[in-house]
């Protein structure tokens, strides 16, 4: 067995931020190697470096023997490896056969006109060489069923890859298996096994375990950017795969539990039986005061769409969401907040800041209603007066408060977005990823700003950015998988779950 | 619809209830795209069975004459929308080729005489512009809308400096011929302007350029990961958008031989307006020539049926923009993204 790809001590740093280190990843041919671990814990990254789309920051590769790097999606389709993305990379108006072989219409071309229909032939060849039987190449891809497209886009890789190297392909699946069927994942797998068979190599993510230790021969474990374990399939168990993942640490202390707050009476946020059709599935929940809500799940469970639900980006399609015993329509994030939910979104450089506007009107952004005089004096002196408050109290790095928040740092523009969060004195807010892409410092200090607005007797709903995240800040934890509700926990401070308790119910 | 949707919930996964919901997607995209059609299938009903003569030979041939013009201006206006961008400078090139070309053909301007190689030279002058356009845009990263504008600005003025304040009158008996000959009881400058329309479909249909068009509107990094010249694709577009718009002013300079810059005023408008009421959308990835000639043909009817039935001028503006807004309603899908480039 050859060996194809070899990484030494492979890297990526975004600014000062290391998202992946010290990976050592042997692929060999005729293998059908898995990845797993949490979302962010760098299976992707990695699977990008590959695949040309990201550069490595530290370490080297070698393929077949040579040292490799590649800056382009082309440049590593020359040299034999081609990735199938996890958002379909298919133009969906252009025909199958048209896809396959976009950019590539060279020997189709005579006279500058193409030949549709020799190509269409050809192209049903690379999709029976895929496996795919029942797909018409001269079909739009809008037209097909999103199984049908993974598989398309699957024949277009290995077309792709086989052209340029008869030596072993590398064919990378990301999620590939996250919309399709159990017969279609059957499928799929067959074509996996005959792949490697042929002399080339998969690797493939998945987030259900199952699916991994049945088609993988080697499994590679990943967390927080680095790699935990190599297990080969005889020794696979779930047990070993959980605890690979989750790691071991114990870190009550950063995430500030002593101030956990216990959760009160009353109930703030009552969510009955809501659906959103293809998303989730009846799901029902209260949030009390003081209270501090997880929602775990791998994304794909319907946790992020629930989100949007509740902060009025989507509707839904049945069930009655309740504000301190108040029926509402979150019809828009504007009538939610009316409503006093307020939501710290994940994309904070294109969701969560005004980048143009200065701190200070960041930060009095969502209370001016409440801060002008009759609804249009807003007074510029109470203003600045709020904001010098907010700076010094979280210990913002900034010139002032003029300064523009694209300006800050992530962990610092992120303080702002906590700021203005609780200067409009919601009483529901919603913090989805709130740790992302800031550093651990900053982390600590966004963990305690948590627990003043539980202190305050606010309620909140958090999203983790990794599931110990997520377990040290709740005080419960509802667990989602597939769209549904799949357990809960309560979490008093000296009494959390377990991580591998958690996974066990999300994956 | 929300109704199906409960019910159908009750008894499947959400992951039956995701399929269920892409292929329902697809199910409306397919009425969607025939709308334009049928649209206009009602409309000349209506017309042919409420107006006297509208359905009559002579009428029909009178609305393609009219629609001319702005059929070849549509042809690379569709390009421009499939890519997701705008070209606004196209009554610039259309006006600038329109008095060039009066100056360099036998004129009462001027002795230059250039004849057949005067039409080519202007076409290539013309297209030059979109040239540079599609350069800026793409090198200094301008919004085409910006970029265009500027661009039309520009060639309109030199447009301007062609002739100094009096427009040239053409005197080549070529122009007098093309514009009074018929062949099969059709105007020879219908024919002309089919050809081009014919010369764009070939383009848009059957070539690398066509499909790379498309992929570019539809997903840009998808097209760019799979080694398609973005860059160079985009520059194209705009090349033959102005190619197209210098035909056009050419043209428009044969109608009324005399060339000045303002042939070109009031086109650009109705000319996206009916290319978007055919089916394209702004955002791009969506339209197609065959689209592009529904929504023309459309645009023309509307107009010829208000002067048909003798509406009042000083009404008709005001009806034109309220039936815009009602064909625009029906005919285009609406979505979330918006102009972005």
């Amino acid at each position: 067995m050859k060996t194809l790809l070899k990484t030494e001590k492979l890297g990526k740093i975004y600014g000062t931020n290391v998202v992946l280190h010290d990976i050592d990843v042997e692929i060999n041919q005729g293998e059908i190697i898995g990845l797993i671990g949490e979302n962010g814990a760098g299976k992707s990254t990695l699977m990008k470096i590959i695949a040309g789309v990201e550069k490595s920051s530290m370490g080297r590769m070698t393929l077949r023997g040579e040292t490799y790097s590649a800056s382009t999606i082309l440049e590593a389709n020359r040299n034999g490896i081609g990735m199938v993305f996890q958002e379909q990379s298919l133009v969906s108006n252009l025909s199958v056969s048209q896809n396959i072989f976009l950019g590539r219409e060279k020997k189709f071309r005579k006279y500058g006109i193409v030949n549709w229909g020799k190509m269409n032939v050809v192209a049903k060849e690379a999709l029976e060489n895929a496996g795919v039987s029942n797909v018409e190449p001269n079909k739009k891809v809008e037209t097909l069923p999103f199984a049908l497209r993974e598989m398309v886009e699957i024949a277009k890789v290995l077309n792709i890859v086989d052209e340029n190297s008869k030596r072993g392909s590398i064919i990378l699946l990301d999620e590939a298996t996250t919309v399709l069927s159990e017969e279609e994942i059957q499928i799929l797998f067959g074509q996996m096994r005959r792949m490697a068979k042929l002399g080339n190599a998969v690797v493939f993510i998945s987030h259900r375990l199952d699916e991994i230790m049945e088609i993988c021969d080697k499994i590679y474990v990943f967390k927080d950017g680095g790699q935990t374990a190599v297990i080969k399939k005889e020794d696979a168990n779930l047990d070993l795969l959980y605890s690979k993942m989750v790691g071991d640490n114990n870190s009550s202390e950063y995430y500030v539990t002593s101030r956990q707050t216990v959760a009160e009476e009353e109930i703030l946020l009552s969510v009955k039986d809501v659906s959103r059709f293809g998303e989730f599935n009846n799901v029902s929940f209260d949030v009390k005061k003081g209270e501090v809500l997880s929602i775990c799940g791998v994304e794909g469970s319907g946790k992020e769409s629930l989100c949007s639900v509740l902060c009025g980006d989507l509707g839904h399609t049945s069930g009655t969401i309740d504000v301190s015993g108040k029926k509402v329509n979150l019809s828009s994030p504007y009538a939610a907040l009316k409503k006093g939910i307020l939501v710290v979104p994940k994309d904070r450089r294109d969701e969560g800041i005004v980048g143009l506007l200065s701190i200070k009107e960041n930060i009095v952004i969502s209370s001016l209603d409440r801060l002008s005089v009759g609804g249009i004096y807003i007074s510029v002196k109470k203003c600045n007066q709020i904001s010098e408050n907010w700076i010094n109290k979280l210990k913002i790095k900034c010139t002032g408060i003029e300064e523009r928040i694209n300006k800050l740092s992530g962990g610092n523009a992120q303080k702002v977005v906590f700021a203005r969060a609780i200067e409009s004195e919601v009483p529901i807010v919603i913090l989805n990823h709130p740790t992302r892409g800031v550093d651990v410092g900053a982390k600590v200090e966004i963990y305690s700003l948590i627990r003043d607005i539980t202190e305050k007797g606010c309620a909140v709903i958090v999203l983790g950015d990794t599931l110990d995240e997520s377990i040290g800040l709740a005080s419960r934890i509802i667990v989602m998988k597939d769209g549904l509700v799949t357990g809960g926990f309560d979490c008093q401070a000296d009494k959390k779950p377990t991580q591998i308790d958690v996974i066990k119910m999300m994956m | 619809m929300k109704k199906n949707e409960i019910e159908y919930m009750k008894n499947h996964s959400v992951g039956a209830q995701f399929k269920y919901k892409i292929a329902s997607d697809v199910k409306k995209e397919k009425i969607r795209i025939y709308a334009p059609l049928i649209l206009l299938v009602c409309i000349t009903i209506v017309a042919s069975v409420t107006i006297d003569n509208f359905f009559s030979p002579k009428n029909i041939v009178n609305l393609f004459y009219q629609m001319s013009i702005p059929l070849v201006l549509a042809t690379g206006v569709t390009f421009v929308l499939l890519i997701g961008s705008i070209d606004l400078s196209l009554e610039g090139v259309m006006g600038f080729s329109g008095a060039l070309v009066a100056l360099l053909v036998a004129n009462t301007m001027n002795s230059v005489h250039l004849g057949w190689l005067g039409i080519v030279l202007t076409v290539i002058l013309g297209t030059g512009a979109g040239v540079i356009t599609g350069y800026l845009h793409v090198k200094l990263r301008i919004a085409s809308f910006i970029i265009s504008y500027a661009m039309g600005s520009i060639i309109t003025g030199i447009g301007v400096l062609t002739y100094k304040g009096t427009p040239a009158n053409v005197t080549w008996s070529v122009f007098d011929a093309i514009a009074s000959e018929s062949v099969f009881g059709v105007p020879l400058l219908t024919w002309i302007s089919l050809s081009i329309f014919g010369l764009g479909c070939l383009i848009l249909n059957y070539t690398a350029f066509g499909k790379a068009v498309y992929a570019i509107g539809n997903n840009e990094a998808a097209a760019r990961s799979t080694g398609i010249n973005v860059n160079k694709t985009k520059i194209m577009v705009f090349a033959l958008c102005a190619f197209t718009a210098s035909c056009a002013g050419i043209l428009a300079c044969v109608r009324l031989k005399i060339g000045q810059v303002s042939i070109g005023v009031n086109q650009l408008f109705p000319v996206i307006t009916s290319v978007v009421l055919g089916g394209a959308s702004l955002a791009g990835g969506k339209g197609g020539m065959l689209q592009t000639f529904i929504g023309v043909l459309m645009f023309t009817e509307l107009n010829n049926i208000l002067i048909i039935v003798g509406v009042d001028p000083n009404y008709r503006q005001l009806i034109q923009g309220i039936i815009i807004i009602v064909a625009v309603t029906l005919t285009i899908t609406r979505s979330r993204k918006t102009i972005t480039q």
